[in-house]
């Protein structure tokens, strides 16, 4: 038997859980957004602008984010007519802008015939000074993953949303979304290489 | 004993804390034990605090007037689109919803009831006074207009300064009531199509509505109140259009 004189890192030592935050007047702002009024419907504009906007940015790169994000609010605002409550209004919005942002990429990739086994490069997001050298690189190689391991990725661990709602959104099991995060992580460890725990990166 | 294929594929979880106590803690005491599996667990657990702490993405400045331009387009559409295409678009959406699926015997129902529709349209149409269907797509040459320079304008850099931001959002409430104005200007022209069918006194009482809005569009004195009335001007010709469209679907007349 080994000694225990290696300390597990403090990192790896304690785990966290994510916590979701619960939205309470969603029923509210809904019936005021059925109902027309424009300041119910700027309030959800400016509640899910950078959620939509930032995932739409993620999948589908910084060209195309806005016409993306365009369509799922125009889809928010003539379906919540018909949104009839069976989950939460934030993961119904998620879906939206998932699908919407998948759609668009297997039309543009009709159109121009990228990539191979699925994998679409999209341009990383402009980085700003003080973002880190990692984040740079992370911004990288998320646009080298495939689309779908990058949706998993964006929700589960940049949005911080449960396993739980990450199966919701992607409507399928809980033990796919979990599989599917653990390979999209690998797959972004490979893509990173050095650049991950080599101590060049921390400041 | 737990070995380094068992603990890798459970890595994601339990630097989630997803694990349970017994296995969390076997994860851990290999970790104490393999430098490999705990170079993996470092690197993953960097990648996952590294992905957390992406910064926010802001949406462009013009994304609201974007999306309102789009909802405002296809309200027009609505507005345009035959009473029969818009309850069978509701239809669809219940059907949808409800997951229904149609027996034979109801196809056979519903194929009967169209070519009922079909018929009683067509004979309207050879009566000469059913108003000529808009496709959707045909929008008026301002609105178009206006839809196809959004499309081509050069779109501002994803990320932009607070300074730009600001200066943005000073010129949005100008490009809404541009926006709203379009709208107006569209769906007067369908209302005024429908007005020349109307008896007298409903051509007055419209006439005084639409007076009495503009005064107030044109009398506010914040551009959130004249956006209001505009708001209340757009909603009343929307009414007065669909209002008329329904009682021709009916074969009633004003």
């Amino acid at each position: 038997m080994t000694d225990l004189a290696e300390p597990v890192p403090a990192a790896l030592a304690e785990p966290r859980t994510r916590v979701s935050a619960a939205l309470s007047d969603d029923a509210q702002l809904i019936a005021a957004c059925r109902r027309g009024e424009a300041r119910a419907m700027e309030m959800l504009y400016h509640q899910y602008k950078r959620r939509v906007f930032g995932m739409a940015h993620r999948i589908v790169g910084g060209s195309d984010a806005e016409e993306v994000a365009q369509e799922v609010f125009v889809r928010v605002f003539r379906g919540l007519a018909s949104f009839r409550g069976d989950s939460a209004l934030s993961t119904w919005i998620y879906r939206l802008t998932v699908n919407a942002a998948l759609s668009h990429l297997a039309r543009r990739g009709r159109r121009h015939e990228v990539g191979d086994d699925g994998l679409t490069e999209v341009p990383a997001p402009p980085v700003t000074e003080r973002d880190s050298a990692l984040a740079a690189r992370i911004e990288t190689a998320l646009g080298q993953l495939p689309a779908g391991y990058r949706a998993i990725l964006v929700l589960h661990d940049v949005e911080g949303l449960s396993h739980e709602e990450c199966a919701a959104i992607l409507e399928c099991r809980i033990g796919t979304c979990k599989s599917q995060l653990h390979k999209a992580r690998a797959r972004m460890r490979e893509l990173l290489g050095a650049h991950l725990a080599s101590g060049t990166t921390k400041p | 004993m737990t070995t380094c294929d068992k603990v890798r594929p459970r890595l994601t979880a339990y630097l989630d804390g997803e694990l349970a106590d017994d296995r969390g803690s076997a994860v851990r005491g290999h970790l104490r034990e393999c430098p490999a599996c705990r170079r993996v667990a470092s690197e993953e657990a960097e990648l996952r605090d590294g992905l957390r702490l992406l910064e926010p993405v802001d949406p462009p400045a013009s994304l609201w007037a974007g999306i309102q331009s789009r909802l405002a387009a296809a309200e027009v559409a609505d507005a345009r689109r035959p009473v029969w295409r818009r309850a069978a678009a509701r239809w669809t959406r219940w059907a949808r919803a409800a997951r229904w699926t149609p027996t034979m015997r109801q196809l056979g129902g519903a194929s009967f009831a169209a070519a009922a529709v079909v018929a009683v349209l067509t004979w309207r149409g050879q009566r000469g006074d059913e108003p000529p269907a808009a496709p959707v797509a045909v929008l008026g040459p301002p609105l178009s207009e206006h839809l196809a320079a959004a499309a081509t304008a050069p779109r501002p850099a994803t990320l932009v300064s607070a300074d730009d931001v600001t200066a943005d959002l000073a010129a949005e409430p100008e490009r809404t009531t541009a926006s709203y104005d379009r709208v107006v200007v569209e769906l007067m022209k369908l209302a005024q199509a429908s007005r020349a069918r109307w008896n007298d006194g409903d051509r007055a009482a419209f006439d005084a509505r639409i007076a009495g809005l503009r005064g107030t569009i044109a009398h506010a004195d914040q551009p959130r109140s004249a956006q209001r009335a505009q708001r209340s001007l757009i909603r009343f010709l929307q009414s007065a259009i669909v209002r008329d469209d329904m009682l021709l679907a009916s074969g009633g007349t004003r």
